[in-house]
Order: structure tokens, then C-alpha cells, then sequence
């Protein structure tokens, strides 16, 4: 989605230091670069963001400027880099908070005291600064120091429990869930903050936790257990409350799913399956007594989607207004109409990676349009640009930063 | 304003959005939505049919009594909103909506498309009643394009949003997680259009505009690296059981059975890259590391040199035997003090008892002085130092606001209010 250059951005003029890393920080600060602010993303080459290391590269050529990986997370950015071990390298970084409206990082806590670039110090050249800090668990507790990525977080938050058969393994979502969950949690606050401050001139600190974020993404399981002291469990493609309700393999291969909560939704497929006679059966008639028959649906339905394509199946259910889908492969998602239509994938070109897909956000603002605009920093790209340019300094003593090291 | 014996919602004078008004006529999509800008201060009109809105019927329920007023899910959803009745059909009902809007900042709704116009919320119309109002849309597939207007749940969202396909295994199939995920993360991924558009405001003379979100989208949000693994090598990442697959290659599996549970442990427990040696050491002190010792295994651990299939089964097999005989808590705690990062596979009522979250005070109790109980609910997902979050007490009954919200808000007199009430409109 290309942004409208004529229409005004909702962050235009807004500077944030981007010193998260790998999947929720950068992914926070990414909103806010796609939506007009100047986001500059701190890197050091002498401790490597995990994910320039990690693929898919392109032409499978491991190099930290051709990481897609990173790149999804990080458009729209400027690529700065600084040693911030260094003296220099941590006085040259609180120049830039100077001039920062919000700092957002995602170190292990007290990573950044030690380096004497916690919120309490930066504040001190940055009053009205807005700082959102996004471990996995929070700034405090016996976790606090935990280490981990979001694939195992999800398990620490329920995601597992939740995700695979009741008889298999508590197996979890196939991606790092919460990278792609708590991402959200932190940028409403962030932007909540943020709005404060526009209205009151006042900044804030917003200590994060992905771990306590996630827990209200859980749905009810949470009260299940407070309330009636009962577990929730995870169920396969079942719910509680539809029948049918799962994910068919089709003739081809792929799967449809089918969710019928309603008794019009199960009018609906009645109709898209011809009507057979199973499905006039008494105890088939209600979806109270329905519910305890989902084995014997299930089989009905998985005799019927064996003999159709998943392409024929979902349209005999689409036709008649039944909840259904088709499992989409990742490529599927590329040639998907809706998410085309959409403008879903931007492509953006990048200086060593060439056109490559970017994910958009899930919303269109009608006035103050969004969305992708510039692909990923290459690292270090934009350091003299922003040292000279932003910060002002002279020629002589970036060259002497340069040549100590301290922009490495 | 009215004095509130049951103190429900609870004042929240002091969050980032404190102040603002949200009209909340939304389902599943939005009420997580809405309820996230209701801790953040703002005040939440919930509105519903005389009848109590839809999703008062959806499952489970306290005690499994089944009422309008015992839905978990709408305690969940909507707890510390104000509730109205109003019936949107009537055209007196709209009128009274449109008030309502008058004096909104934001408006959530989750009407299919051209729906929304039947009942006075489309975002024109809406536009023209406050032009200074966010309004907030979340569909299925967004506003526009060929699917605008096909129905989902959340588990279409999942499939259709291509995040199931990355979940599952060969064998049995994609599969969601029965906690609904494509409800959660569109509420969520909306809430944050919801105040960039608020912010914006600041910057566009302070008018209003419509926010169009997609649960499709939402969910393709989520595909991890698969989309550009997709576009880069042309390889489909897809559901890898209990391992993980990155790039389209599929790694080992990285959940362990304890005598108690499970645990989570990404690069083959951490025996895989720079966290081998330390993951030796310990299993050597135990005297469980088998052939790992020996400097050529340390190496090759070390450098993650490619595994061949018997030699992968070989560590898997230590690592699930080390694993099986001691309990998850302790095999996390150790292996954390030895910096590699391993998580518990934790069930609701062990989040609930996790000591991280009771040293964290996250836990707040909600009083629900109807029924006499008070039970423990999720708490805090922030802690901001200058405008925290709340939790604003029980979700409300049908229309136990109608008093207030159109007496001292609106300033209905009694008996306007009465006759609303005679013409079945509230």
C-alpha cells in the first residue's frame, strides 16, 4: 500500500530512537514509521540483531543486508549505527534522545542502567520524553532476567495449552505467536501515551511486559478458571459452541474450514451438501443435540470433501452463506484477490534485496493514510545522514567517531 | 452525575484516555477493542438491543446457567463498560444513537458492510452527525474488495488470514487455537488504529476519520517469516507439529514432556548454537550427556552443523529422558541461571498461579456485588508511570445505564426517557 504523499501523516514530525530488537520492539516502532514518524533504528554491528542473522535471505546468500526476516519488521526506518559500550558511543546516543520524542527498547532489564541509559537518565536531556521498555517479562519479578523468544513465550502464556488435540501434544501455534501478538498490546499504550502528551505535554515511562500482554489475548480461559474452577483445554479445530465446526481435507490436498453456530448457518449446509439424509436425523436438528454428534458430522463431511476440491467445496458453502475458508498456503496469501485488492503486500524496493513484500497494517486510515513506505535500512545506511543532518556535527568529529570505533 | 451504588464502571480518572468518549456497538471484533480504550480511561458506552446484545449468549457460562447477565465471555469482553439499550431499527433509535455519536470521540463498530447503513452507523452518516469521531470499522475482510461482505468466524479469520496453514502437522492437518485468535488480534491490531487515528486528529485540524480494519489481515500479520520466505525463496513454510520451521526448513522438536508437564526449549532444548556448552555442562553434572562431551559433539553443537537423521534422534532421546524424570518449574529456573532460555508450557490456572505474576501485583480481584463473588482478573498489561491502566470493575448488565447516559449525559427528562421506554426504544 502506497502511502498518499499529498494527505498528512498522523506522526509527522515525531523522532523516535529505535533501540529494540528482534520481533516486538522493532515491530512497535515499526507502526509509527509507517505512519509518518522518523524512526531511527540504534544498531551495532559489534552485537549483531539476531534477526539480520536469520533468513529467508535472498538468493539464499546469508548477509545481515539481506534478511527478509528483518526487513518485514523494520520498514520505513533510518539504519544508525552506534557502539554504545563506548563512552562516546553513549553521549552520542543521548544527543539523539535529545531530540527524540519516544525511545522504545526491548533489552534485558537493566540492560540499559548499566549502560547508564535507562529512562531516569535520559529523561534528564529529554523531560517530555515517552519511553516504552518491552522484555518478555517486565522490569521486575524473579523472570525479569528469563531469556527466550516468542515461540517459547507462547508457551508460557497458554498459546500451547491451547493449540493441538486434546489427545496429542500441547504443540502450539507453528510461529513465534507473540511476536506477532504483543506487538499490538505495546503499540496501543505507546500511542495512548503519546496522544497524552500531544493533549498535556507530558511524557511517561511504560514498563511492558509481553508475558502480561498475552494473557488477555486468552479469551475466557482466564475466567474459566477463576470464576468456575474449571480448565480450558485446547480442542482440535472443535468449539464448544458450533457444530460442525473444523478443518476438512479436500480431494486436492488443501483444507476448507466450516463453522455453522447458527441453525440459518446449518440451514445454509444443509443446502451446500444436497441435503442428505444424515442431516434430517432428529438428533441432527438442533444444535444443542448436534453438539454431542460432531464425530459422526465430522466423518459425513470429510466423506463429502474427499470426493470435491477445496475450491469446490468452499464455493458449494460460500453459495449458501455458511462460515467457511480455505486454508491459504503462503502462497496462496500472495495471490489471494481480497488481500490484492487490499493492497495487503507493498512492494518495496531495497537497495540490496531488490522489490520484496511487506506486511501492511490490518487498517486504512480514510485521511492520514499509512502503511509501508520505505524498505528496511541497510545497516548503519543512514548514520552520517542523521549524525550531520539531525545532530548537526561537523565533519571532523564524525570522522573521528568513525575512526574510533565508535560507530561500528 | 448520578451517584452510582454498584460503583460500576469504576472512575478512571488518570489514564492516557481520560476524557474520551467511545460508543461501543461492536461483537466479537471489537469488544476486546473497546474494552482495552475503556482501562486506558476512556468512557465506554456499550450499546445493545432490548433484548441484551448477541453475544450475551455465547459461552461459557458462571456455573455453567446459562442468562444474559452469566456469560464469561461478556464479562471478559466487556467488563468496565456502561451499558444502553437502544433499538437501532426503530428511527426514534437512531436519533438516539446519533445523540449519542454527537458527543463521541470514537465509535466501534463491526457491521458488514452496507449492513451498517440500515441501522444509521455507516461511517458517512456518522460523519455527518460528528465529523470530530473516529469511527472504527471491523470486518471480516475489510470495506472493499470481492470478499467485503462474506461471513467468518474466527476460524475462517485463521484460515483465510493464512496463519493455520503455519500451524498443525503433516499428519493431522491445520489446526487453531481454541482460544479464538483471530478475534483477539483484530480487536487489538484495531485498537491500535483506533488511537493513531485519535492522535491524528492533532495533526488533521481535529477532525475524525474512518479507521476500515480487516480480521483477514490481522491474521496475515501473524504468519511469522512465512510471507517473505514465500517471496524470497518460494518455499511455503507450513505447520511443523512440535518443532518449528523457519525459512522452510524445519527444526527439531522444541517441546519436552516433564514429570509434570511440558516445557518449550527452541534449538533442541538450547543443546543447538552458543548456548551448547553451557547445556552440556549441565547434562554432564547429572551425568546424563551420553557421547556429548567429547570435543568433536561440543563443536559440532556449537557451529549448528546440519544433523543427520539419526544423530538429531540420538539428542532429541537425551533431551527427553533428562527432561521426563524432573519437574517443569525447576528444569526452567535451571536453565535459565545457565542463560539459555527455556519456558514452562503453562495452562490457565498455572498463569494464574505463576509467581512472576504475583511478584508483578498483575492480578486485580473484580467485585460483581449483584451476584456477591469477587473473582480474579487479568490485570495490567502496562504499567505506565504517569497515566496507568485500570481495570474499571464488572462488565454491565442490559441497559443498567439508560439513566444515566441518557438522563445526565444526554439530558433527557424523565419523561422523555419514558416515553422511549413506551415506544420500545430503550
Amino acid at each position: 500500500m502506497a502511502s498518499n504523499g499529498s494527505k498528512p501523516k498522523p506522526f509527522e514530525g515525531l523522532r523516535v530512537t529505535d533501540l529494540s530488537w528482534v520481533g516486538v520492539g522493532p515491530t512497535v516502532a515499526r507502526y509509527l514509521a509507517d505512519h509518518g514518524a522518523e524512526v531511527i533504528r540504534v544498531e551495532s554491528a559489534t552485537r549483531m540483531e539476531t534477526l539480520r542473522r536469520a533468513g529467508p535471505f535472498t538468493d539464499n546468500e546469508p548477509h545481515y543486508d539481506n534478511s527478509g526476516y528483518f526487513a518485514n519488521f523494520n520498514s520505513s526506518k533510518l539504519g544508525v549505527t552506534i557502539n554504545l559500550k563506548t563512552a562516546k558511543g553513549k553521549e552520542l546516543l543521548k544527543r539523539l534522545v535529545a531530540v527524540s520524542d519516544v525511545v522504545t527498547e526491548s533489552f534485558t532489564p537493566g540492560s540499559l542502567k548499566k549502560l547508564g541509559l535507562d529512562y531516569e537518565e535520559l529523561r534528564k536531556v529529554r523531560p517530555d520524553l515517552v519511553m516504552i521498555s518491552m522484555p518478555l517479562f517486565g522490569q521486575t519479578g524473579p523472570w525479569a532476567h528469563y531469556m527466550g523468544y516468542g515461540h517459547v513465550l507462547q508457551a508460557a502464556s497458554g498459546f500451547n495449552h491451547l493449540t493441538g488435540w486434546p489427545d496429542g501434544e500441547p504443540i502450539g501455534t507453528g510461529v513465534a505467536y507473540t511476536d506477532f501478538l504483543v506487538p499490538h498490546v505495546g503499540a496501543l499504550a505507546l500511542v495512548a501515551a503519546l496522544d497524552y502528551r500531544r493533549r498535556t505535554g507530558k511524557g511517561q515511562y511504560i514498563d511492558f511486559s509481553q508475558f502480561e500482554g498475552a494473557v488477555h489475548a486468552l479469551g475466557t480461559s482466564i475466567l474459566e478458571w477463576t470464576a468456575n474452577g474449571r480448565e480450558a483445554e485446547r480442542l482440535g479445530n472443535r468449539d464448544p459452541e458450533a457444530a460442525p465446526h473444523g478443518a476438512y481435507r479436500c480431494k486436492d490436498g488443501r483444507y476448507v474450514v466450516i463453522a455453522c453456530f447458527t441453525e440459518q448457518e446449518w440451514e445454509g449446509f444443509r443446502a451446500a451438501i444436497g441435503r442428505p439424509d444424515w442431516t434430517d436425523l432428529e438428533r441432527m436438528r438442533r444444535k444443542w443435540s448436534r453438539l454431542n454428534e460432531q464425530k459422526e458430522i465430522d466423518r459425513h463431511i470429510d466423506f463429502w470433501c474427499r470426493e470435491r476440491t477445496a475450491a469446490q467445496a468452499y464455493k458449494a458453502m460460500r453459495d449458501n452463506g455458511v462460515p467457511s475458508g480455505i486454508v491459504k498456503s503462503p502462497e496462496e496469501m500472495h495471490r489471494d484477490p481480497q488481500l490484492k485488492h487490499r493492497g495487503h503486500y507493498a512492494v518495496l524496493d531495497h537497495p540490496t534485496m531488490g522489490a520484496r513484500t511487506y506486511d501492511s497494517p490490518a487498517f486504512r486510515l480514510s485521511k492520514t493514510p499509512g502503511g509501508p513506505w520505505k524498505a528496511a535500512p541497510l545497516l548503519g545506511e543512514d548514520t552520517e545522514r542523521v549524525l550531520k543532518g539531525t545532530l548537526g556535527m561537523g565533519d571532523e568529529e564524525f570522522t573521528e567517531l568513525l575512526v574510533e570505533g565508535v560507530l561500528e | 452525575m448520578t451517584d452510582r451504588p454498584d460503583g460500576v464502571p469504576l472512575p478512571h480518572p488518570d489514564g492516557p484516555l481520560s476524557g474520551y468518549r467511545v460508543v461501543d456497538i461492536a461483537d466479537e471484533k471489537g469488544q476486546l477493542c473497546a474494552r482495552l480504550l475503556a482501562e486506558l480511561g476512556a468512557d465506554v458506552i456499550k450499546v445493545e438491543p432490548r433484548a441484551g446484545d448477541r453475544t450475551r449468549a455465547n459461552g461459557p457460562f458462571f456455573r455453567d446457567e446459562e442468562g444474559r447477565e452469566s456469560s464469561l465471555y461478556w464479562w471478559a469482553m466487556n467488563a468496565g463498560k456502561r451499558s444502553v439499550t437502544c433499538e437501532m431499527r426503530l428511527e426514534a433509535g437512531r436519533d438516539l444513537f446519533h445523540r449519542l455519536v454527537a458527543g463521541a470521540d470514537a465509535v466501534i463498530e463491526t457491521n458488514a458492510p452496507g449492513a451498517a447503513k440500515d441501522i444509521g452507523a455507516d461511517p458517512r452518516t456518522l460523519a455527518k452527525v460528528n465529523p470530530e469521531a473516529v469511527v472504527v470499522s471491523i470486518t471480516n475482510f475489510g470495506q472493499t474488495g470481492p470478499a467485503r461482505n462474506l461471513p467468518a468466524t474466527d476460524i475462517v479469520g485463521s484460515a483465510m488470514g493464512g496463519h493455520m496453514y503455519l500451524n498443525g502437522s503433516d499428519e493431522r492437518g491445520p489446526v487453531r487455537t481454541t482460544a479464538p485468535q483471530a478475534y483477539a488480534q483484530v480487536n487489538l491490531q484495531a485498537a491500535v488504529g483506533a488511537v493513531i487515528a485519535l492522535y491524528a486528529r492533532g495533526a488533521n485540524g481535529g477532525l475524525g476519520q474512518h479507521v476500515d480494519v480487516s480480521m483477514q489481515e490481522s491474521m496475515a500479520n501473524a504468519m511469522d517469516n512465512a510471507q517473505q520466505t514465500w517471496d524470497i525463496l518460494q518455499i511455503n513454510n507450513r505447520g511443523p507439529g512440535s518443532g518449528r520451521m523457519v525459512s522452510g526448513r524445519e527444526g527439531p522438536r522444541y517441546i519436552y514432556e516433564t514429570a509434570d508437564g511440558w516445557v518449550a526449549a527452541l534449538g533442541l532444548g538450547g543443546l543447538m548454537g552458543p548456548t551448547s556448552g553451557a547445556m552440556v555442562d549441565w547434562l554432564d553434572q547429572t551425568g546424563e550427556a551420553g557421547p556429548l562431551t567429547a570435543p568433536h559433539w561440543r563443536e559440532r553443537l556449537e557451529v549448528v552443523q546440519p544433523l543427520e537423521e539419526d544423530e538429531q534422534e540420538l539428542l532429541v532421546g537425551i533431551m527427553q529422558k533428562f527432561c521426563r524424570t524432573r519437574r517443569k518449574d525447576d528444569l526452567v529456573r535451571e536453565a535459565q541461571s545457565r542463560g539459555v532460555g527455556w519456558a514452562p508450557v503453562y495452562s490457565p490456572r498455572e498463569i494464574v498461579e505463576s509467581d512472576q505474576l504475583a511478584a508483578r501485583d498483575y492480578w486485580v480481584q473484580v467485585r460483581h456485588e449483584d451476584i456477591g463473588e469477587t473473582f480474579v482478573y487479568p490485570g495490567a498489561p502496562w504499567k505506565l508511570s504517569g497515566t496507568p491502566w485500570r481495570q474499571r470493575g464488572r462488565a454491565p448488565h442490559v441497559g443498567e445505564h439508560n439513566a444515566e447516559v441518557y438522563g445526565d449525559l444526554l439530558g433527557l427528562d424523565a419523561d422523555e426517557v419514558a416515553k422511549l421506554r413506551r415506544s420500545m426504544v430503550i
